[in-house]
């Protein structure tokens, strides 16, 4: 049984350590598996959710939460990942103060950087997910080749995906 | 700075998020530019320098920066209630929306088409991601290449080891941010300074 309560707090945990849509997914992978409130194919199935649905990239986890535990996980997950971008407020603060410093220059450096790092941990987490074999390999590889030519629409990527899935995997 | 258009009502300001948060299909590089043409190109409510300094805070932020991005410039164009409304409008149609696509969902996952599909979906959500990290690594890149190849080859190294921690080690990722912050204030503070200070500063790793 999910306890609702440190449901919501594992997902404010993982909003609050966390940078940009995707980078709480290692945190609520851990997690969520270690509790058995979720299953593996879950998480990519959210992911894809959130890239057919509007809204930031973050809001895959509105889907995970219905996915793993109903309405109620979508309302949770929605609190969680709003919370900490009030945090801003306080930042957009102090901020002012240091932001001419040197080292904190090169500290926003270095943050930059592990969020690249990040990114491809997620990949390398998606592209190991059983069910992707080779063929989904090469169609990440189709996915990537064409995301980076800036001409194809998202959704029509997506579409080509699922339609390659549908002939490669029926 | 001049302002063209009056501040937003609450109700303009409303209907300005949803359109945003509905018509941003792909993720965050569809919001970031609907985002500028709304504020900056369209009502001229934000300068884009503006713009890149509330950005450079929400990186800061813990969370979504999109949504830190909203509380931002919800604040500035209506304060408090400002922040709500813009929060309501860019977070609760997009939200309904993602959750009726999951219940949809959950009807067909049985389907054998649907797995099928999903097969392939999945994967291309990982290329998808590449990019977006690719999109992220090019300013870095640049940099670095204009600074010399020796801070290419740091942020390419601090880059895999932050990658390497998480998938390998297991690390927390707040942990490898952190991390990252501190090598990071070593190794590039040097860059603001005079260049006789480069080479004693970039020593520390």
């Amino acid at each position: 049984m999910i306890n609702p309560f440190i449901y919501f707090l594992l997902f404010l945990k993982a909003s609050l350590f966390s940078t940009g849509g995707f980078s709480n997914l290692p945190s609520l992978h851990q997690d969520l598996i270690t509790n058995g409130w979720a299953k593996e194919v879950d998480f990519g199935q959210s992911i894809a959710i959130g890239q057919i649905s509007p809204g930031p990239n973050g809001l895959w986890v509105i889907s995970l939460g219905y996915l793993t535990y109903g309405l109620t996980g979508a309302f949770l997950a929605l609190i969680a990942i709003t919370i900490p971008s009030l945090l801003v407020l306080l930042v957009s603060a102090g901020y002012t103060r240091i932001e001419h410093q040197t080292w904190v220059q090169g500290a926003m450096r270095g943050v930059s950087l592990a969020v690249v790092g990040l990114l491809l941990s997620v990949v390398w987490t998606i592209l190991h997910q059983p069910g992707v074999d080779w063929k989904g390999t090469l169609i990440a590889a189709g996915a990537f080749g064409l995301g980076l030519s800036r001409k194809v629409n998202i959704l029509i990527i997506l579409g080509l995906a699922g339609l390659a899935g549908y002939f490669l995997y029926r | 700075m001049k302002l063209q258009d009056p501040r937003p009502g609450k109700w303009q300001l409303f209907r300005i998020w949803a359109s945003i948060g509905l018509q941003s299909f792909g993720g965050g590089a569809s919001t970031t530019f609907l985002i500028q043409r709304a504020f900056i190109e369209k009502h001229k409510w934000l300068s884009m320098e503006e713009f890149i300094y509330l950005w450079n805070l929400c990186i800061l932020t813990p969370g979504i920066n999109l949504v830190a991005l909203t509380v931002l410039i919800g604040k500035k164009l209506g304060g408090a209630w400002g922040i709500a409304i813009s929060l309501a409008g860019m977070l609760l149609p997009s939200a309904a929306i993602t959750c009726l696509l999951a219940a949809i969902f959950i009807q067909v996952e049985n389907v054998a088409a649907v797995q099928a599909v999903f097969r392939g979906v999945i994967p291309a959500t990982g290329g998808i991601l590449l990019v977006v990290g690719l999109n992220f690594a090019l300013p870095l890149i640049r940099k670095g290449y204009k600074e010399g190849i020796f801070f290419l080859l740091v942020s390419g190294i601090l880059t895999t080891a932050c990658a390497f921690a998480v998938i390998f080690l297991k690390l927390s990722v707040i942990i490898v941010i952190l991390g990252a912050a501190f090598l990071g204030s070593l190794l590039f503070s040097s860059k603001s300074t005079p260049p006789l200070y480069e080479e004693e500063q970039g020593e520390p790793q």
